[in-house]
């Protein structure tokens, strides 16, 4: 007790001595915290939250901005000298957190081991974003080159990748067994205690809890406008709006949507908002017995009425894509393609085609892991039933997108980069993860609409390639996309800070110019 | 004393066995961790690549012999998801749960015994309804709507106390006295219950008639004589409290304990920490049961003597 009384005395004294130099230093508390930390073998999206502030890719982009606008990072320029081979030329001087200086072979190693990737959850990664990639070639200390095995037209788009951020080999190495051969548990040992260029460095990270982030001195670029940033991870909403009250924390993620009034309606916090770059879908096994028919799967999907949904579920604001499209494509953004609609009389029309007879159509859904899903599920199966359809809802925390008795399924589709080819095209890629897990076929003719999509050096042609497969989609559906969802910051006033467009989803940047504190803080 | 301690020991070491494998086969059948662990939008072929990278291609009886293997070279293997050790985990979380159970017991023994001491002797009178109004409360409010209400007046209103996490020791309040709330109201009626018990025995009288002074009567000879039953109950609320009571608690308040990581822990498929975890509860719980045996021969000679056993 008597320890207990002197800790509280401590940090009643440390709260009054450190509150000029608390002006740089803030608290957030997330809703979902990482169990480790490697950049590169992470695509979920809650590592996605942690990884900007700690490392660089060769290329960054101005993050401000929706459309691409490329910007050196680690390289300073770069040059697509053939259409298989990127050049580029790097930065000297910058400095690892280690103190390292790094090199070109740092560079060539941190790209070998994904292009080149022997480790299982490295291939994985590999396989669905980075599969064109050959190899990375040290020509001299200062440039490297890049080999793709086809013709590449998103070299800048893929080099900005998390998975290929930039890591010092030697201190890779030195982490698990021998400390000057590369082996499997060097990658383990990495993700606890994960080392790059960044303006900031990890200074604690305890999984599952807490990431704690300090200010890099040795960084190359604009130095961090924080000192410190401290990561907690606190699963309650009502505890993390509390949190933002008592002044204990600055920025609270994930806030749904009925909390915002009452957010607003507070003096002291205000809320940043944002459309977040991912679909929630609604998925249908078209290999199922009873779904084969694409009519019956149409009709699925022109009962629902998802502009209602938003109105009751989102208050408004999330957007209702009319195509698997998202504007963050730039020249590829295709709003004009209309591949889904509501229409309940053509659903009912099309299940007396199909000669429905009432059979169920069981929907799995997991219990509330996408804000809204249990709300939208239930809507859903009154929207349905209103066309004559039976459904039923089976609520089911595994993955069931593998099974051959699914019928249909919640799951989103995040865009891992912003090209259609980093959403659309690493989830329906011919024997990608929807074919593969047997719920959804292509043939020749899609395969080849595909490598159109992916590889032609010609936009209007990738443009004509991306219409021609959502025509297909349109005509036998293996999904639905329900909607773009609305995302909430909620922070104390005096934080300026709000998701920054150029970023995939939920990235948590204090980079210099995505965040100031105000002196009253 | 000894032939019982070794009872004691046997049965901790039977229980314990059944419980490793109960906690083994209990969470398999929950369901298959490959759907969790590794992951959706996956190739078939990756995701063979990764069911044998988390080594969980082998049969139910292969990873039964592997796990009971942990029990004699001390590894307990790797978490699916920070691939860091299990041991190293959970020990992580033991200590902050064993702070706010401590804290909470305390608060309890500080509060329910004299309540229940004075509900007993001042049944008659408005003060002894009083104490049970306010354990009856205790006990009909569940844990989670305490926490609720308290962060709402004491952080969300009058911004007195942090909610979030461990780290001073103002943090300590609002949990202990959400956890401390019914058990203080449990403890309150059982202690009551066991002093009504004695002050209606004849050796009350007999104290009392040697002219021993009231405050020796209550405290020595009604108090310790009672102590059985109440001894029994705070071993049974120790016990439960280990087990997961705190789990909803660690959870609003962020409590960095070991019941959030076990729910978390459940709800991915981490087995090789849920594994661990839970058994290294149920050896805490065991501990704490044996531990309450034998206090129960302390605190009865009769028991000491074997004259009961």
């Amino acid at each position: 007790m008597r320890r207990m009384l002197q800790g509280t005395a401590l940090a009643l004294g440390l709260a009054a001595l450190t509150g000029p130099a608390a002006a740089q230093e803030i608290t957030v508390v997330v809703a979902n915290m990482s169990g480790y930390l490697d950049p590169a073998r992470d695509h979920s999206n809650v590592g996605s939250q942690f990884y900007f502030n700690l490392f660089d890719p060769l290329i960054h982009r101005d993050y401000a901005k929706l459309e691409p606008e490329w910007l050196p990072g680690l390289a300073v320029s770069w040059q697509q000298t053939s259409p298989t081979t990127m050049e580029l030329t790097l930065r000297e001087g910058v400095q690892f957190h280690t103190g390292a200086t790094m090199t070109a072979d740092d560079v060539i190693f941190s790209l070998n081991r994904m292009f080149q990737a022997d480790f299982p959850p490295y291939q994985v990664r590999q396989r669905d974003r980075l599969a064109n990639f050959d190899r990375a070639e040290k020509i001299d200390d200062r440039t490297i080159r890049v080999h793709t095995k086809r013709p590449e037209t998103l070299f800048e788009t893929l080099l900005n990748l998390q998975q290929l951020f930039i890591v010092p080999e030697a201190y890779v190495k030195s982490l698990a067994g021998d400390p000057n051969a590369l082996e499997h548990d060097d990658y383990e040992a990495f993700g606890q205690k994960p080392v790059g260029t960044g303006p900031y460095r990890l200074a604690e990270f305890v999984p599952g809890q807490m990431v704690v982030y300090e200010r890099f001195e040795g960084f190359w670029g604009v130095p961090a406008p924080l000192a410190k940033a401290t990561v907690r991870h606190v699963p309650e909403v009502a505890s993390r709006l509390t949190a933002l009250r008592t002044g204990e924390a600055h920025i609270a993620t994930n806030i749904p949507p009925d909390q915002l009034a009452a957010i607003e309606a507070d003096p002291g916090l205000k809320a940043e908002s944002a459309q977040t770059a991912l679909f929630h879908m609604m998925i249908m096994n078209v290999n199922h017995p009873k779904m084969q028919d694409a009519r019956i799967r149409r009709a699925l999907t022109l009962a629902i009425d998802r502009d209602l949904l938003n109105e009751a579920l989102w208050l408004g604001k999330a957007e209702i894509p009319a195509s698997h499209t998202l504007r963050e494509f730039g020249p590829l953004y295709m709003p004009e393609l209309k591949t889904f609609r509501y229409d309940p009389e053509e659903a009912k029309r099309l299940l007396a085609e199909a000669g429905y007879d009432g059979f169920e159509i069981v929907y799995d859904h997991f219990p509330n892991y996408y804000t809204n899903e249990v709300l939208a599920a239930q809507a859903i199966m009154e929207m349905w039933a209103a066309v004559g359809i039976n459904g039923r809802l089976n609520q089911q925390p595994a993955w069931t997108g593998g099974k051959p008795e699914m019928m249909v399924r919640t799951w989103s589709n995040p865009m891992y980069f912003a090209d259609p080819a980093g959403q659309f095209g690493v989830m329906w890629a011919p024997g990608g993860p929807a074919q593969s897990e047997g719920r959804f076929n292509t043939d020749e003719a899609y395969a080849a609409a595909w490598e159109r999509f992916r590889f032609s050096a010609d936009l209007a042609d990738r443009k004509a390639a991306y219409a021609e497969l959502m025509a297909r989609i349109e005509a036998d559906p293996p999904f639905l996309p329900l909607w773009r969802p609305y995302e909430s910051w909620a922070m104390r006033q005096g934080v300026n800070w709000k998701p920054q467009p150029g970023h995939i989803p939920y990235v948590l940047d204090f980079r210099a110019g995505a965040i100031t504190l105000d002196a009253m803080n | 004393m000894l032939s019982r301690s070794l009872t004691v020991l046997a049965r901790m070491t039977v229980t314990f066995l059944v419980i490793v494998t109960l906690v083994f086969f209990a969470t398999r059948m929950t369901g298959n961790p490959v759907d969790f662990v590794v992951g959706e939008g996956l190739t078939s072929e990756d995701r063979a690549l990764l069911i044998r990278y988390f080594e969980l291609d082998g049969s139910w009886w292969a990873q039964y012999r592997a796990f009971l293997r942990g029990f004699i070279d001390g590894n307990f293997g790797l978490s699916f998801i920070e691939r860091r050790p299990v041991a190293e985990i959970v020990a992580a979380r033991i200590w902050p749960s064993l702070q706010l159970l401590l804290s909470a017991m305390a608060l309890t023994l500080v509060v329910a015994l004299p309540l229940g001491i004075l509900a007993a002797i001042r049944r008659d009178h408005w003060t002894g309804s009083a104490a049970m109004a306010v354990a009856f409360l205790g006990y009909a409010v569940p844990n989670f709507v305490l926490a609720v209400f308290l962060i709402l007046v004491f952080a969300y209103w009058l911004n007195w106390l942090p909610v979030v996490g461990n780290a001073t020791a103002l943090h300590f309040i609002l949990p202990t006295v959400t956890l401390a709330a019914g058990l203080i109201a449990a403890l309150t009626r059982f202690t009551r219950n066991a002093m009504l018990d004695v002050l209606g025995q004849d050796y009350m009288r007999t104290a009392r008639a040697k002219g021993l002074p009231e405050r020796r009567v209550i405290l020595h000879h009604g108090l310790r004589n009672a102590g059985i039953t109440i001894l029994s109950v705070i071993g049974l609320q120790v016990a439960g409290l280990a087990a997961a009571g705190s789990v909803v608690v660690e959870s609003i308040f962020a409590w960095p304990g070991i019941g959030d990581l076990l729910v978390r822990s459940a709800i991915r498929r981490d087995y090789p920490v849920l594994q661990f975890g839970v058994i290294a509860v149920a050896a805490a719980v065991i501990v704490i049961n044996a531990a309450v045996d034998l206090a129960y021969a302390w605190a009865d000679p009769r028991l000491r003597r074997g004259t009961l056993a």
